[in-house]
C-alpha cells in the first residue's frame, strides 16, 4: 500500500513538471512538420536532427547546471568557439598535437573560462548577465587572434569524433549527449554538490547559513558549464571540419531558450535535466522544420527571438513572480 | 546625533561630486593623450566631427537608458531597436514617401517597440535582461526580413540633415539633438516630480509601491521613452550612413551600456546621472576613436569593449563592498 502511495506521488510529482506538456508540444509538432513537408520523418533528415542535438545539447546542459544553481552564463557560445578554434590551431599541419593532448587543453580553456565567469561573478558580485556579456565579447575577440588561419581538420579521429554513424544511421553524437544528461542526471539525484547546487539556487543566504560552501559551489558550476562548452567546441569543429573564429556566435539565444524551456526556472533552484532534454528536442526540430517548410532565413531570427520572450513569459507566469511586482 | 547625520551627509555629497568630477577629469587627459600620441589625425576635422557625430547619437540613446537603468531595469535591445528603425527608414523613403512622415512613421515604431519591451517587463512581469535579449533578436529579424537582408540607399533632404546638417554651417545637428535631450533628461531627473519617482522606485520599489507610486506606470513609459530615443539614435545613424542596413547598432548595447556604468549608475537601479553618462559616453568614445585610430583591430577593440564593461562594474562593486566594510 505504502509502495502505491509512494508510485502515485511520484508520478503526481512527474505530472507537476513541465515535461508532460513538453511532450504533448513535441507530439504535436511531429504531426505539423510531417503533414507540412514530406522531408520531414525520413531517416535522411532525421540523421541530421539528431546530429544537430549534440553542439546545443551539451552546451545547454551546462548553462542548466548553472541556472539551476541561480547565475546565468552568456559566454557560452564564446567559449565553445574559443575551445574550438584553439585545438584546431593546434591539430594544423605543422603543429599536430597529438589528439588526447589537445582534448585536455581544449577542456582546459573551457574550464578556465569558467573559472573566470565564476571569480568575477562571485567573488566581486557582479550581476552573472552582465559579467558574462563581457566576457562573451573578450573570449569572441580572443577567437580572432587566429582568424586569418582557417585551419582544417585532417585528424581521423576528431573528423568521427562528431561525425560517424553507428551503423550507417545513429549518430555517435546522440550517445554522448545521452551520456551528458544521465551523468549530470546522477549527480543531481545522488551527490551533495547536486543537491547544495539546488539549494543555492533556491536561497543563497539560506544555504550560506546552512554552511553551504556557497561560494565553491557557484564557481564549480561555471566551470561545468565551460567545460561542457570545450566538449561542443570540439563537436563543432569536428562536424564542420575547420576551425573558424565565429562558430558558436549567437548560440546563447537558443541555449537560454532550450533551457527555460526545460523548465528551469531563471531565478534559479528549480528544474530537471528530462525537460532540458526535451526542450532541445522541440527547439532542434523547430529549427530543422523551419528550414523544411521553407521559412525565409531572416524570419527564422524573429521566430527564435520570439520563441525566447514567450519562454521566459511563461515562466514568469508559472512562477507567478508578476504578483511580486509592483 | 543630528549633527552627526548631517556631518555624514554632507560628507556623501561631497564624494558624489568628486565622482562625476573624477570622470570629467579622466575624459580631459583622455582628450589631451588622445591628440597627442594620435596626433595629426586625432585632432583634425577630419576625425572629430565624424567622432561627435557618433557620440552624440550614442549619448541620445544612453540619456534616456539611463532612465530606464535608475529604475532597475535594463533594455538590450536597442541595437535591434536601431537597426530596424534604419531599415524601416530606408524602405519608406525608397516607397518615396516625404521626408517628415518618415521621421514621423520611425519614431511612431520606436515607441511601438518600447511600449512592446514594457508590456512583457511590467504586466507579464520577466526580467527584463532576458525579456530584451529576445526582442534584441526580434527586431533585428524583422530588419532582415524586410529588407531581405541588402542595404538600401536613404536619401532624402530631411533625413539628410538629421544626421549631416548643420546648424549656422557650423554645429553639427545631432549635437544640437544631443543638447536637447540631456537638458530635457537632466531637468527631468533632478528638478521634477517624475524624476524623483525614478529614483524612489529605482532604489525601493516595494517602499515606492506602498506610498503610493504607480510602479508599473513610470517603468513602463520610461520603456516607452527608450524606444523612441532608440529610433531617433537609428535615424541619425541611417543619416549618418545614408543607408538603412539590419545590421546597423549591432553590439552597441555592450558600448552602451559600459558608458552608463562607467557614468555611475548601479546596475539594480536607484542610482546614477544624467551627467555621468555623459561622461561615459565621451571617454568610450573617445577611448575607441583613439583605439581605431591607432591602427587596432575592430576584435581586439571587441576585447577592450567586454574587459571595460567588466573593469567598469567591478570597481564600482568593489567601492560599494569597502564603503559597506567601513561602516
Amino acid at each position: 500500500m505504502k509502495k502505491v502511495a509512494k508510485k502515485y506521488s511520484q508520478v503526481m510529482n512527474f505530472l507537476r513538471t513541465p515535461t508532460p506538456t513538453l511532450i504533448g508540444i513535441y507530439i504535436v509538432m511531429l504531426i505539423f512538420f510531417s503533414l507540412s513537408s514530406k522531408n520531414f520523418l525520413t531517416i535522411q533528415n532525421m540523421k541530421g536532427v539528431f546530429n544537430s542535438f549534440a553542439v546545443f545539447g551539451i552546451m545547454a546542459a551546462g548553462v542548466a547546471v548553472v541556472m539551476i544553481g541561480g547565475g546565468f552564463d552568456l559566454s557560452v557560445g564564446s567559449a565553445a568557439g574559443l575551445a574550438g578554434i584553439v585545438s584546431a590551431v593546434l591539430l594544423m599541419k605543422g603543429i599536430e598535437l597529438s589528439t588526447p593532448y589537445v582534448f585536455v587543453i581544449a577542456i582546459v580553456i573551457g574550464c578556465l573560462v569558467g573559472l573566470i565567469n565564476g571569480l568575477i561573478i562571485v567573488k566581486v558580485g557582479i550581476n552573472p548577465i552582465i559579467t558574462t556579456l563581457g566576457t562573451l565579447a573578450i573570449f569572441r575577440g580572443i577567437c580572432y587572434f587566429w582568424a586569418d588561419l582557417c585551419p582544417r581538420i585532417y585528424n581521423v579521429f576528431v573528423q568521427n569524433f562528431g561525425r560517424k554513424y553507428i551503423g550507417g544511421v545513429f549518430p555517435v553524437t546522440t550517445i554522448y549527449i545521452i551520456v551528458a544528461f544521465a551523468i549530470i542526471t546522477l549527480i543531481f539525484k545522488f551527490t551533495r554538490f547536486g543537491r547544495d547546487l539546488f539549494t543555492v539556487g533556491g536561497n543563497e543566504n539560506l544555504a550560506r547559513l546552512a554552511g553551504i560552501p556557497v561560494d565553491r559551489i557557484k564557481i564549480i558550476s561555471y566551470m561545468i558549464s565551460g567545460f561542457f562548452a570545450a566538449i561542443a567546441g570540439l563537436l563543432l569543429i569536428s562536424q564542420l571540419g575547420s576551425g573558424r573564429p565565429e562558430y558558436g556566435t549567437g548560440a546563447e539565444l537558443e541555449i537560454i531558450t532550450i533551457v527555460v524551456l526545460g523548465g528551469v526556472a531563471v531565478g534559479g533552484g528549480k528544474g530537471n535535466f528530462l525537460g532540458v532534454f526535451i526542450a532541445l528536442v522541440i527547439i532542434q526540430t523547430i529549427s530543422n522544420g523551419m528550414v523544411l517548410i521553407d521559412l525565409p532565413v531572416f524570419l527564422r531570427m524573429v521566430v527564435k527571438g520570439a520563441l525566447l520572450v514567450l519562454v521566459i513569459a511563461i515562466d514568469a507566469i508559472r512562477s507567478k513572480r508578476h504578483l511580486l511586482r509592483y | 546625533m543630528a549633527e552627526n547625520g548631517s556631518v555624514g551627509i554632507s560628507k556623501k555629497r561631497h564624494f558624489k561630486i568628486n565622482n562625476t568630477a573624477i570622470l570629467f577629469l579622466v575624459l580631459a587627459g583622455l582628450f589631451i593623450i588622445a591628440s597627442y600620441v594620435g596626433r595629426p589625425f586625432f585632432f583634425s576635422k577630419l576625425n572629430l566631427i565624424p567622432m561627435v557625430n557618433n557620440l552624440s547619437f550614442i549619448g541620445i540613446v544612453a540619456a534616456v537608458l539611463t532612465m530606464v537603468m535608475v529604475t532597475g531595469e535594463i533594455d538590450f535591445s536597442i541595437g535591434g531597436n536601431i537597426g530596424l528603425t534604419a531599415c524601416l527608414t530606408a524602405l519608406l523613403l525608397a516607397k518615396g514617401l516625404p521626408g517628415w512622415v518618415v521621421v514621423v512613421i520611425a519614431l511612431a515604431a520606436g515607441a511601438a517597440m518600447g511600449a512592446f519591451n514594457g508590456m512583457v517587463v511590467t504586466v507579464i512581469g520577466v526580467n527584463s535582461m532576458i525579456a530584451t535579449i529576445g526582442t534584441m533578436f526580434i527586431w533585428r529579424g524583422i530588419g532582415y526580413t524586410l529588407t531581405n537582408g541588402e542595404s538600401i540607399l536613404a536619401m532624402n533632404p530631411v533625413i539628410d540633415f538629421i544626421g549631416r546638417g548643420f546648424i549656422f554651417k557650423v554645429i553639427p545637428f545631432p549635437i544640437v539633438l544631443l543638447v536637447i535631450v540631456f537638458v530635457i533628461t537632466y531637468v527631468v531627473m533632478n528638478h521634477s516630480k517624475w524624476g524623483r519617482k525614478i529614483y524612489a522606485i529605482g532604489s525601493n520599489p516595494l517602499a515606492s509601491f506602498l506610498s503610493g507610486i504607480n510602479v508599473k506606470k513610470v517603468k513602463f513609459i520610461s520603456f516607452l521613452i527608450c524606444g523612441i530615443t532608440a529610433s531617433l539614435g537609428g535615424l541619425i545613424l541611417t543619416s549618418l550612413t545614408a543607408v538603412g542596413m539590419p545590421q546597423h547598432g549591432q553590439g552597441l548595447e555592450l558600448l552602451i551600456i559600459s558608458a552608463i556604468i562607467l557614468g555611475g549608475t548601479a546596475l539594480g537601479g536607484g542610482k546614477g546621472t544624467i551627467l555621468g553618462t555623459l561622461a561615459g559616453v565621451f571617454i568610450l568614445s573617445i577611448l575607441y576613436n583613439f583605439l581605431t585610430i591607432m591602427n587596432v583591430y575592430y576584435f581586439y577593440i571587441q576585447i577592450v569593449q567586454g574587459t571595460v564593461l567588466i573593469l567598469v562594474v567591478s570597481a564600482y562593486e568593489i567601492k560599494q563592498m569597502m564603503i559597506r566594510r567601513r561602516t
